[in-house]
Order: C-alpha cells, then structure tokens, then sequence
C-alpha cells in the first residue's frame, strides 16, 4: 500500500499547508508592505478607545501632530476599555513584553509592581522641571526616588447634577447628606433616578465609601491608617460611613440595579436627563461639550461638591483628588529613546494641558488656571472651583494603595456592602481580615 | 487487509498533525498551568515553588471558588431539569406538527444559537435594565408589576437572571438533538404499542423517553460541560456580581490571574477546575449507566 | 413520521399556539434590539414595549459600519474561521478513521488524552500559550488564533468523528482494500462522502464557538489588523455606550452574517446537527 498512501497523505500534508500558507502570505504580504519604509514604529497602548471625543481625542490628537512633525515615526495604538485594557496589560506584564509606551494608574495597586520589576524606564527630573508638575503630584509614579511616569490629570470626585430636575421638581441642591437622602426621595416619588452609579465598576462604590468616611471624620489618613494597623472593624467612623451608605441604598438613592449597571449604562442615564445627579469624577468634564449629548443636558448639567454630613467632622472642601491615569515607557524598549520622545511630547505643558483644557477635553495634572480664556464651560468653572477651593485631598485613594488583590476583594466587598450580601460590621471585619492578609 | 490498517507510518501521518497541534495549544500549557500552581507567582518576576500551599487555601478557604462550582452545578441542574424537559418536549411537539411548520419552528428555535454571544449577552444586559429593560416593561403591561425585580443587581436574582440567559441560548441545540433523537425511532415501535393500548402521554414515556436514552445521555454530557466550562455570558453580564453570587469558576480564575495579579494562584484553580470537571463528568457517567432501560 | 392518523386538527391548533407564542418569546428580544436600532438613542427609555420608528434612524448603521471597522474585522474573522473549521474537519476525519478502523495499541489511550481536552478551560492556557506564542513570533497574527481554535474544537470533533464512523459498515471499505485502495483513498472517497453529515455538524459546531470566541482574540491580538468581530464589538459596544441606538445597530449587523448563513443553510444545518449529533 504505502506508495500510494504516501502519495495521497503528501497530497492531504499539502493541502494543510496550503491552506496555512495563503493565510499566512496574506499576513505575510501585509506586513512587507508595512516594513519597506524605513520608519520607527512606536507601540502605544491606550484605555482610551474613543478617538472622538474626551481626553482619547486629545490622545490622538497629539499622536497625529507628532507623526507630522516626525514623518519617519509611526505609532500604533492599541486602544482597548479600561476593564480588558487592565487585563491585557497584565499580559503584557506577566510575559515582559511591555508596548514602548503604555498608560498606567499611578496606584501602588496597579504600577508599583510595574516600576518594582523594573519594567518602565525612568524619566529624569531635569527632563521635565519645567514642565509644571508639583512634586506631589508625581508621588505614586516615583519608586526609590526616581520617576517612572507622569501623570496626565488631575482627578478629583464631585456631585454632576442636572439643574433642569432640580428646578423642575422643586429640590435644593443637596450640601448635607440628610438633604441628598430627602432629595433621592423626591426624584424616587416622581420616577427619576436620583443619583446615577456604576456599581458593576466597583471602584466607583470604594470611593464612594471613602468619601463618606471623610466627611463623617474630616481626617484623610483615617482610612489608610486603620488599614495599614489592621483595626478596622471596631472602628466606630468607619462603621458609621458604612451604615450611611447602605442607609443611602435603602431610600433607593441609586438607580434600580445600579449594582449591575456598568460606566455607560449609567452616565447614559445622566445624559439622558433620567437622573438628577451623578457622582463621577473630574474626567467627566468634557460632558458639557459632548456633541453626542442633547443641548438640554447641556444646559442643564452642574456640578458641586459631595454635601456633608451633619454630625460629621468633614468639610465640603475636604476632596477626594489623586492623580490617576498618566503614561510611561518601557525600559526594555527597542525605541525608548523616540518613546521617551513622543512622551515628554505629549505632556509638555503647551500640549496635554494646554489644548485639553482650552478644548474642555481634560482636567489637567498640571496646573491649568493659566491657561483659562474665560471661554471656559460651566462645568470647567465649577471643575476649577471646587479644586482650587479644597482644604485637603487624598491623594490616591483607599483601595488602590495596598496591593492588586486587595484591590479587587475591597471593591467586591464594598459592592457586597451596597448589594446588602453583607452587613456593614461583617464588610468591616472582612476589611480588617484582608488587611491582614495583604498589608505588610 | 490487516497490514494496510495497522501500518504504523500511515497511522501515524493520520493521527500526527491534530495530535500535535492539540498537544502544543492545550497539553504543554496544562502541565506548566501544574507547575504555576505550585508557586506564589504574581505575574510578575520569579515564581517561587511553595509545593500544595494554593490548593490547600482554594479548597479550605475560598468561599467564592465553592459557589463558583456551586453555581456552575446549579446551571448544569437547570439544563437537565429545566432546559432539557422543555426542549424534549417542544422536540416532540415539532415534530407532530409536521408539514411546513415542522421546518418553520425548527429554523426559529435555531435562531438564538447563531447569535454571537456578545450579541445575545449585552442584549440581555439591556432586557433586564430596570429602567428602560423589556423585561420589567412586559411586566407591567400584563399588571404583574409586583413580579418587577433587578435582575442583574440584586443578590437573590442575579444568578437565576444569568441562568435564564444560558437557557434562552442554549435551548436551540438541545430540542433539535432531541428532535434528531425522535426522527430515528422507527415507526413500527409506536405501532406495535399502539397495537398494546399505549396512547397519550403514555406512549411517550413508555416508548420515546427509553428509546431516547443514548440521545438523552449525549445532551445532558454537552449540556454538563458546558455549564461547567460557562464563562463568556457570565463576564459579559455580571462578571459574578454582586459580590460572588453568579460568579463561575473560569470567570473566577480569570479575576484572580488578571485583577489580582494572582497568577500562581490562578493556575492551581484552573487545575482543581480540571479535575472537577473530570469528577462530575464521571459521576453522571456511573449514574446513568446504573439505569438501564429495558425494550 | 406520519401520526396524523391518531392526531386531530383540534389538538393540532392547540400545538401551534403553543410553539407559535414559545417561539415568539424565543425571537422577540432580538425584534426588540432591532427595533431600537433604528430609533433615537434616548427612544429606549419610553414606555412602550416596541416602537416604530419616525422616521428610521439609519444614521445609527452608518456610525456603527464607519466607527466599528465592521468591514475589517469582518473579514478577519472569515479568514481566522474558515481556516480553522478546514483544518478540524480534516483532522477529526483523519484522527476519527485512525481510532475507530485502523488498528494500532495505542488506539484508546489516545483517544482519551484527546478526549480529555473536552475538559480543558480555555483560560488556563491563556498566559502560558501568550509566552509560546511570543517566543514563535507568533503573536498579533492568524495562527495565534487558528492554532489554539483547531486545538480546543479538536476533541468533540473527534468524539463526534468517531462516533459516526464507527456507524459506517465496513463492507465498502474491505472491498475497497480488496482491490488496493491505499487508505488516503479510502478516506478521501469513501469516508469522507459517507460522513457527510458528521462534516457538516463538525463545521456548524466549530464554526459558532470559533466565531463567537473573544477572550483568546482579545489576549493574542493586539493591531486592529487581525482582530475578530467579537471583541470589537465588545469594545465597540462600551466605548459607545452613551448612545444605545448606535450599539444595538452594531449588534444587529454582527448578529446578521451568521443568521443569514444560517437561514440559507438551515436544511443542512439542521441534518448536518441531527444526523451527527444522533449517531455521535
């Protein structure tokens, strides 16, 4: 038999060859063409997948300016949303394979590791001094005294509510907690979501959670404090904070299932005038001047401060603000040079502060009064108001300042909190478990 | 004729390539997945070897991977229990219509199975929605507002709304094996009990249901793996949420590898997950094999 | 089978509107994703169950085919598929035959090893192949997706594969070696047309799991040059999701190329699942 079965597998060997080839010469012939010119190809990996509005516009914007100006550079980007974009950066991580220049979170949670294992590559102080930058605001991209990357925003919490529901339904603009719990209960009665939330999203509850914990204690550091002595649960502010926000829950100051709901359902809901408040970040200012949304959102949208708790010892100017998303390069890259190039680019004082907020894009990491034109929105007003106006701020906040893990049994323990799966003691005692287990 | 089937050459060259190719994409990850699991390593820099240590705290502390494989159970209950009966019974039911609608049905129970599951998963996200959702809405408009839930964002219903979803998906494949089943019976066995009073309900369970066994046996084996192996809808809904109450265990090692920069750790329930699957699939095998239908 | 004889136009009505309102429960969330599709984004939020809509918004698929790359990854997912549903079909027919006809010692234990891979979360394979794939320069291309596609649509191909050959007499095959067929010819003209059926299953099986797959695309891809429709979408889908109407249209038309595939086939279809699935 064997001649002609050798005949008929080489023919069958051929067939699984071919059929492999031609895919591979269509792939093959994509990249020739790609590799004729001489160019320097720069790996970008983006949390920014949408290249037309907000701060992804201004990522692209800057990205496209460059390659004019450098004709022979090339930069791919590779955009992805942040809950796959954390995951595919950890591949890239686990297996050293850093793009040439990545966003990070300057979170211990998320970069330490990063700038531990020596995978990003130091940018020198002198290269950025006039760059504007406060020292602060570089802290968590700094790891034994050198800096690894730099941040692109200032982040800060605040209450975005819709003037036009408040007007409408008669409600005061909450500046206590009682009022935002009397306020829920009114847009409750008339159908509207009271304050919209991506509870999926889990930061978003942490930070809620902490920003009650400051507001009842009017001290910053209780939180990290309690968590790094591992005494949490006999912690009477630290229960209280937790009982406010279950109590928040239960008058329904959320929308229905906003525990499912991810980061679009819910700014959707706020966008479509479905709820009167929001509580998001400082990112959020490009809402105002989003050509997807309607004028009257537009119009209508506000911001202000997260009311206070009477009773509490915290202000209303004691924020939650860090310096969150920025970028770094990879020290193992083959182009850390043009990297490191397209970086100091970017960020240079002119560029990612400058146009980001004379465009309403972003909130700067770098100061930005000086930029103001007076054109500014109201959200961008406010936004520069209630930063310039805080007494304290965080600095990163609470769940991301202890490790990875902790990270993500924290949040899935603060939705557990808000789901009501857990009572607010149990949540402190698991805090106070974990913070045993993960904290040094 | 013997030489020519038992060519060790030609056998080879038959069995070579897709064993190869299975072994590069699946065996050699499993075993350095072995390995991983014996070591603390976080994804980053060198693992360190710490023997059983993960598998130990996987199976005597983690609350969350035990309901992850409780609810993958309770998935794979719902499919025989649930799916498998309706889907058994619509089979039947297709195939007395007969004519054009036999084919017209067939083809639109189908539909749901062809759907990419991003498709049908963010659909569903948007069904359940309380404030826009088709669900709570069709609720309403049939005065059974009372029944109103929050699907997706409540702890009691999460899992149940995940459930429906596999159900609603899966449901296609499970009535036309079962419909393929019915159309290999031969006639002459429902005419010979017809012949012995057998009508009704009755010629179904005593005829179809026992000559259906090996068909039977084959859905409930996919319909098992598959609520073991569940992930993608589970990720694209809830992602285990709220807390752990629909979590899964593949979704489950995926937090763990790619939240928690727990990749050692990971590893090890992706082998405990291996050998569960293993276990159940065993155990169903020995229970079915102790009914034995007569016919 | 013919039981109208003992089977009355009465409880045949009853039949129909059983399965009649089943399957509209069955295909009404798809009506409803369509609809919406073509209203206003913020329609969605109205009270009613389904809207018609004034006038269609058709701009919704414009900005869905024009923002989402559809075309690209379209065309991606065809290559990465058809590729991959080729190579199962050809080595579940070759490794089915080896198992069941021909005879060798090794014949059941490899079987099983191959068997087991029905087991195997795709998850736990997703670093380490990363790293194999990165030392073979293999990443960010086709094959890092054909490879681990044929290997995880392998063993129920063979399960199946083997099944139904073992269902084919033996008759034709004896008189074939009788008369000096090899067995590649064998295979190729005897086998391979009788298990027809099997094929088809085989291919419907694959096809939907291969095309459906995103977390492996979305770890092994990184240039939007390769990527598959899935994960596009799935990041299509959040970076859009301010604007419902937009996402749902971009929902619609990935939904479509498998349905339309499906109706046009569907007598296939449904034999090729039957057949294979009975005698699997």
């Amino acid at each position: 038999m064997s001649k002609k079965a050798l005949k008929v597998v080489v023919s069958v060997m051929l067939i699984a060859a071919l059929i492999v080839s031609v895919f591979g010469l269509v792939q093959g012939n994509l990249t020739a063409s790609a590799s004729t010119q001489k160019t320097v190809k720069i790996k970008f990996l983006s949390n920014l997948p949408d290249r037309t509005s907000n701060q992804g516009k201004l990522e692209q914007m800057l990205i496209d300016s460059y390659m004019k100006a450098n004709p022979n550079v090339k930069i791919e980007v590779e955009a992805l949303q942040d809950e796959p974009y954390k995951q595919k950066f950890k591949v890239y991580v686990a297996t050293n394979q850093m793009p040439d220049i990545f966003m990070v979170w300057g979170q211990p949670s998320f970069f330490l590791p990063v700038m531990k294992a020596g995978y990003a590559a130091e940018i020198k102080l002198d290269q950025i001094k006039d760059y504007g930058f406060k020292t602060s605001s570089l802290k968590d991209f700094m790891y034994n005294g050198k800096l690894y990357g730099l941040p692109r925003n200032t982040d800060f919490m605040v209450l975005y509510y819709n003037k036009g529901l408040f007007n409408k339904y008669k409600v005061k603009v909450p500046t206590t907690f009682d009022e935002l719990l009397n306020a829920a209960k009114v847009f409750r009665k008339n159908g509207i979501a009271p304050i919209a939330i991506n509870g999926k999203d889990k930061w978003i509850l942490a930070i809620l959670y902490q920003e009650l914990v400051v507001k009842e204690s009017g001290d910053q550091k209780l939180i990290y404090d309690a968590i790094s002595k591992k005494s949490v649960a006999k912690n009477q502010i630290l229960l209280k904070a937790a009982k406010d926000l279950v109590n928040l829950v239960n008058v329904g100051g959320f929308q229905d299932a906003f525990v499912a709901a991810d980061y679009g359902a819910a700014n959707n809901l706020f966008a479509q005038e479905k709820a009167a408040m929001y509580y998001m970040g400082s990112w959020e200012v490009g809402m105002a001047a989003n050509p997807n949304f309607s004028e009257s959102f537009k119009k209508n949208v506000d911001a202000t401060y997260f009311p206070i708790i009477s009773g509490g010892k915290g202000k209303k100017t004691d924020i939650l603000a860090w310096h969150g998303g920025g970028y770094a390069v990879s020290a193992s890259s083959k182009v850390k040079n043009e990297a490191m190039k397209l970086l100091l680019y970017m960020m240079h004082p002119t560029r990612w502060a400058k146009i980001g907020w004379q465009q309403g894009l972003v909130v700067p990491g770098q100061n930005w009064e000086k930029f103001m034109t007076g054109k500014e929105t109201v959200l961008q007003k406010k936004l520069t108001q209630i930063f310039s106006s805080a007494t304290s701020v965080s600095g990163t906040v609470w769940q991301d300042a202890f490790t990875p893990n902790f990270k993500t049994e924290a949040e899935t323990l603060c939705q557990m909190l808000v789901a009501k799966a857990i009572t607010p003691e149990k949540f402190l005692a698991k805090i106070e478990e974990l913070a045993k287990l993960e904290v040094k | 004729m013997h030489r020519v089937l038992s060519d060790k050459r030609t056998i080879l060259l038959l069995v070579l390539p897709g064993l190869l190719i299975y072994t590069f994409a699946i065996l050699f990850p499993i075993i350095l997945s072995v390995y991983l699991g014996m070591t603390d390593w976080s994804g980053i820099g060198r693992p360190n070897f710490i023997g059983l240590e993960n598998f130990k705290k996987i199976i005597f502390t983690d609350t969350t991977f035990w309901k992850s494989l409780r609810n993958a159970i309770l998935l794979a209950l719902a499919y025989v229990f649930v799916q498998h009966p309706i889907a058994l019974a619509f089979a039947i039911f297709i195939d007395k219509v007969g004519g054009r609608a036999e084919k017209i049905f067939r083809t639109i129970f189908f539909i749901p199975c062809v759907i990419p599951v991003v498709v049908t998963s963010r659909m569903w996200v948007s069904l359940y929605d309380p404030q826009y959702g088709l669900i709570n809405k069709i609720l309403d408009f049939l005065h059974l507002g009372f029944l109103k839930q929050q699907w997706l964002g409540d702890t009691k219903t999460a899992l149940i709304s995940v459930i429906i979803i596999c159900m609603w998906q899966g449901f296609g494949w499970a009535l036309l094996i079962y419909y393929a089943g019915l159309k290999g019976i031969p006639e002459e066995l429902y005419e010979a009990a017809r012949i012995d009073g057998a009508t009704g309900v009755k010629l179904y369970t005593k005829i179809t249901v026992p000559l259906l066994q090996p068909v039977i046996k084959v859905n409930f084996t996919i319909a098992i793996i598959y609520a073991l192996k569940q992930m993608e809808t589970v990720y694209l809904t809830t992602n285990g949420g709220p807390g752990d109450a629909s979590q899964f265990l593949a979704n489950y090692l995926y937090i763990r590898a790619f939240n928690s920069y727990q990749y050692g750790y990971a590893n090890a329930i992706s082998v405990l997950f291996v050998i569960a699957c293993l276990a159940v699939n065993v155990l169903f095998q020995k229970i079915f094999k102790s009914e034995n239908y007569e016919f | 089978m013919a039981r109208e004889s003992s089977f009355n136009k009465k409880s045949r009505a009853v039949l129909l509107v059983v399965l009649g309102l089943f399957s509209i429960g069955q295909l009404f969330p798809l009506v409803w994703l369509i609809d919406f599709s073509l209203c206003k984004s913020g329609d969605v939020y109205g009270a009613n169950i389904l809207k018609i809509p004034n006038p269609p918004q058709f701009i919704n698929y414009y900005v869905a085919w024009k923002d989402g790359k559809i075309p690209q990854f379209f065309i991606n997912s065809v290559i990465v598929n058809v590729a991959s549903v080729l190579l199962v079909v050809l080595f579940s027919l070759m490794m089915g035959y080896a198992f069941v006809r021909m005879e060798w010692k090794w014949s059941n234990k490899v079987l099983t090893y191959v068997l087991l891979g029905l087991m195997i979360p795709i998850h736990a394979t997703l670093l380490p192949n990363f790293v194999i794939f990165r030392q073979l320069k293999m990443l960010d291309s086709y094959f890092a997706l054909i490879i681990p596609y044929v290997a995880f649509s392998l063993p129920q191909a063979v399960f199946l594969m083997t099944g139904f050959i073992g269902s084919i007499p033996r008759a034709l095959e004896e008189s074939a070696i009788i008369d000096g067929c090899g067995i590649f010819r064998i295979l190729f003209q005897i086998i391979l047309p009788l298990s027809k059926p099997a094929l088809v299953t085989i291919t419907v099986t694959t096809f939907l799991n291969t095309w459906n797959e995103f977390i492996m695309a979305a770890t092994y891809l990184t240039s939007d040059r390769f990527r598959t429709l899935p994960f596009s979408v799935y990041n299509f889908a959040g970076q859009y999701a301010s604007n419902y109407a937009v996402q749902f249209a971009v929902m619609t038309i990935v939904a479509l190329p498998s349905l339309i595939v499906y109706i046009a086939l569907n007598e296939q279809v449904t034999k090729g699942v039957t057949l294979g699935a009975v005698k699997g």
